[in-house]
């Protein structure tokens, strides 16, 4: 536990445990004989299947196309045969899913872009190539890339924030990205030139934790005098969308808006490193790294991993389990999802699974509050979650509106310093939930 | 190859965040009893062993009365919270070592029953329950209490109620009026360390309740500025008084409750501010209001009813001070109302 002085500090500081994968090299996951592929691994409208059971798919291939404007393509990591498309289980519910039976011989579809010129790309190029690779926010918000990448008429960009921060404790995907394909990350950024012509700035925001990140990525943008390399202080979660606006541009988002009215766009390392792969290798988003760890996981590893792998193959390729998990998440202990069944397949916004034991995945028993206020000290957008979660217990859904649950991003800190475990982000999300409902009525 | 470990039905659900950090409201509860630690040790080493009976007394007296209280209204028993410990302790400290008994347990069940529970119990009480206690005593029963009684070292007498020399406080020479610090007031050494000094046992030595304060600000259980800035507060009003006079200015920081009340009383998670600025204003105006009861008043007392009446306006400073959320404008325009009951 760190100390500080001022009292509020609109962070936590929940231990990091990333030391155990943070220097590994990234290494291939091993592909079973059966992947799945969810048609809904992103935000907005489902995917709509254009394979039928039986047919042969080849690497790269699409399964299924994107559902809206708000959506995005999915794409075989395999080649092999379609078995089946059904409900499956999910990292956080079930959907539809297509199901191919590896045949092992990655025989590959052709590039969805000319390989080899994205530097000459125009700009609806750009979007349209990062479109139809079906890229979306990697970094776990799973929105897609290209809706993002085009701001609404009349809101121009001059700042680029790339989210190197990875606070989630445990995880260090994007760590490993940063370390070792740094200059793919800036290859990226340069693309975004093309797309944004005021561009002033570009900040890559990554927490000190990660030196050798940081100094990669300076390494690799150092010809670049508009693209600063930013150490943050470690902190959770540093690495959200607002906070990363406001430490890095010195702005603030208004409630509900989008960070291109603060002329900035945010972008996970992840992301724009496959934005660049998509335009200079015509390669679709059919892989991602996932950092494997926490206590029980024998041998914690980063994997290189074919989206629409099962985690439990992820997990036998890290020695299995020393004792019996607790949780099992996709994604950290923050804000990760938990899985009741270790057959749900990696998605393209799964950064790490991380697995608790059931000792850490205690929560306790919930006491009365007494008004510690380290919950107000920590809330990273200056609520009051004490307050919101008394007055939704109350009944009181128009009071938990005023005290601003809507701008309640839903990082976990309140419940994690509560020194009484209450439950207060399931209180504020169960408000979010009231208000939404009241206002629709 | 099948899993070494069979996992179905074994994986726990649930909502994120998954991890909670280690701290717990008993843990917290538990450091402010061992920041109270050092004065008790300085308590007893000035006054003698008669302390430890004293603060037992106020311990179990307190926690006694929390756990019939919530017996006989059929509430679940939290004594396990270690909060009426606490109240308590404090209580005992903050009496003449001359106090006789029955007051220290009055004092306890009047602050636990009265201004704890019947409020609607933990972090739901407007006032310090400690601190209505002693400004309560002092009311009822000043007769009883001969405040200013010197030490008699560790091995000195117990109670010492019937036949102990009473002698005027420090403060009744540097209150009331005064500017200038007179000659019958210990030098400003003694004040800090609590050498032959009289007065509440647990407040005399200035050093014990550093180390205390000290404690909970590197364990993070007290907001540091708030009795910094109460401290400091009361500092320099009392400065713009005296012309800034050093040595009036430093025997007021030094002398009487201050240091004990601005460590252990106004940093009381349920009666204070709860918001950031508001702990700042609401420290601010007890450093403001004991200097102004020191001028004016002819008797102690001034930090307990500065806490108190701080303790009465922290809903209200709260209320206008709330944090401006994130991309908002102004603050939250709302009534700042804590429940008064816990489920």
């Amino acid at each position: 536990m760190r100390f500080s002085f001022m009292g509020k500090h609109n962070g936590s500081h929940p231990e990091e445990n990333k030391s155990r994968t943070s220097k590994l090299p990234i290494v291939d996951a091993s592909v079973p004989k059966i992947m799945i592929f969810p048609v809904s691994m992103h935000i907005g409208a489902p995917a709509k299947p254009i394979v039928e059971v039986g047919d042969q798919v080849k690497v790269g291939q699409i399964l299924a196309e994107e559902g809206g404007f708000v959506s995005a393509h999915v794409y075989s990591s395999v080649s092999g045969e379609v078995i089946a498309i059904e409900k499956r289980g999910v990292i956080g519910g079930e959907a539809d899913s297509i199901i191919v039976k590896n045949d092992y011989k990655y025989t590959k579809a052709d590039p969805i872009v000319e390989p080899g010129r994205s530097q000459d790309m125009s700009k609806d190029e750009i979007i349209s190539t990062v479109r139809k690779a079906g890229i979306v926010g990697m970094g776990g918000a799973t929105f897609p890339t290209a809706v993002k990448l085009s701001p609404p008429p009349g809101m121009t960009i001059d700042t680029l924030i790339i989210n190197g921060a990875e606070c989630e404790p445990y995880s260090t995907s994007d760590h490993r990205v940063m370390v070792e394909h740094a200059d793919e990350i800036v290859s990226g950024i340069n693309l975004s030139r093309t797309l944004f012509p005021m561009l002033k700035r570009v900040y890559i925001g990554i927490e000190d934790n990660k030196p050798d990140a940081i100094k990669a990525l300076e390494e690799a943008s150092a010809e670049f005098d508009d693209i600063f390399v930013r150490p943050l202080k470690t902190m959770y979660p540093q690495g959200s969308e607002k906070n990363l606006i406001k430490n890095l541009a010195g702005r603030e988002v208004s409630p509900g808006g989008l960070p291109a009215e603060v002329r900035c766009v945010v972008a996970n390392t992840s992301t724009i490193r496959s934005c660049y792969r998509a335009c200079e290798f015509g390669e679709p988003l059919i892989e991602r790294i996932v950092s494997v760890s926490g206590t029980p996981i024998k041998e914690p590893k980063n994997l290189r991993v074919k989206i629409g792998t099962p985690m439990d193959s992820l997990i036998e390729d890290c020695g299995g389990f020393a004792e019996v998990p607790g949780k099992v998440l996709g994604g950290g202990p923050m804000m990760g999802k938990p899985v009741s069944d270790l057959g749900v397949p990696i998605i393209k916004g799964t950064t790490a699974i991380t697995v608790l034991n059931p000792e850490e995945a205690e929560i306790g028993d919930e006491q009365d509050c007494i008004m510690c206020s380290e919950c107000i000290n920590v809330c990273p957008v200056s609520l009051q979650p004490i307050l919101i979660s008394e007055a939704f217990e109350r009944g009181n859904i128009d009071k938990a509106k005023e005290l601003g649950a809507m701008d309640c991003i839903e990082c976990g800190n309140c419940s994690f310093i509560c020194p009484s475990k209450i439950p207060l982000l399931d209180n504020i999300r169960s408000a979010k939930a009231a208000i939404k409902q009241k206002e629709e009525k | 190859m099948a899993q070494a470990i069979d996992v179905k039905g074994k994986l726990r659900v649930g909502p994120s965040p998954h991890i909670r950090s280690k701290r717990t409201s008993a843990w917290v509860m538990d450091q402010v009893l061992v920041a109270l630690i050092p004065p008790v040790i300085a308590a007893t080493f000035f006054f003698g062993w008669w302390v430890l009976v004293m603060v037992a007394i106020g311990i179990s007296t307190a926690v006694a009365s929390e756990y019939l209280y919530q017996k006989l209204t059929y509430k679940p028993i939290k004594i396990h919270d270690h909060s009426a410990a606490v109240t308590g302790m404090l209580i005992a400290l903050s009496l003449p070592v001359t106090a006789p008994i029955w007051m220290i347990m009055f004092g306890s069940v009047f602050a636990i029953v009265l201004v704890k529970q019947m409020n609607g119990g933990i972090g739901r009480n407007y006032f310090n329950p400690a601190v209505a206690a002693r400004v309560a005593i002092k009311a009822f029963f000043t007769p009883w209490l001969a405040n200013w009684v010197l030490p008699a070292g560790l091995f000195g007498s117990g109670y010492r109620g019937v036949d102990a020399i009473g002698t005027a406080t420090p403060l009744e020479f540097i209150g009331n009026g005064a500017q200038r610090v007179s000659e019958q007031v210990p030098g400003l050494w003694d004040l800090f360390v609590g050498f032959n000094l009289g007065g509440n046992v647990g407040e005399t030595s200035k050093l014990a309740i550093l180390i205390g304060m000290l404690y909970l600000i590197f364990r993070r259980i007290i907001n540091p500025k708030v009795p910094i800035l109460y401290i400091v507060t009361t500092f320099v009003v009392m400065g713009l008084w005296s012309s800034f006079n050093f040595d009036f200015m430093m025997t007021h920081v030094l002398t009487g409750t201050l240091f004990f009340g601005a460590t252990y009383m106004a940093t009381d998670y349920s009666s204070g501010s709860l918001t950031p600025e508001g702990k700042t204003v609401f420290a601010i105006g007890c450093g403001v209001l004991t200097a102004f009861f020191r001028i004016t008043l002819d008797h102690p007392g001034g930090v307990g009813y500065s806490i108190l009446i701080m303790n009465a306006l922290a809903p209200f400073i709260d209320s206008k001070l709330m944090p401006r959320i994130y991309g908002h404008k102004s603050r939250p325009q709302t009534k700042f109302d804590r429940q008064s009951e816990n489920s």
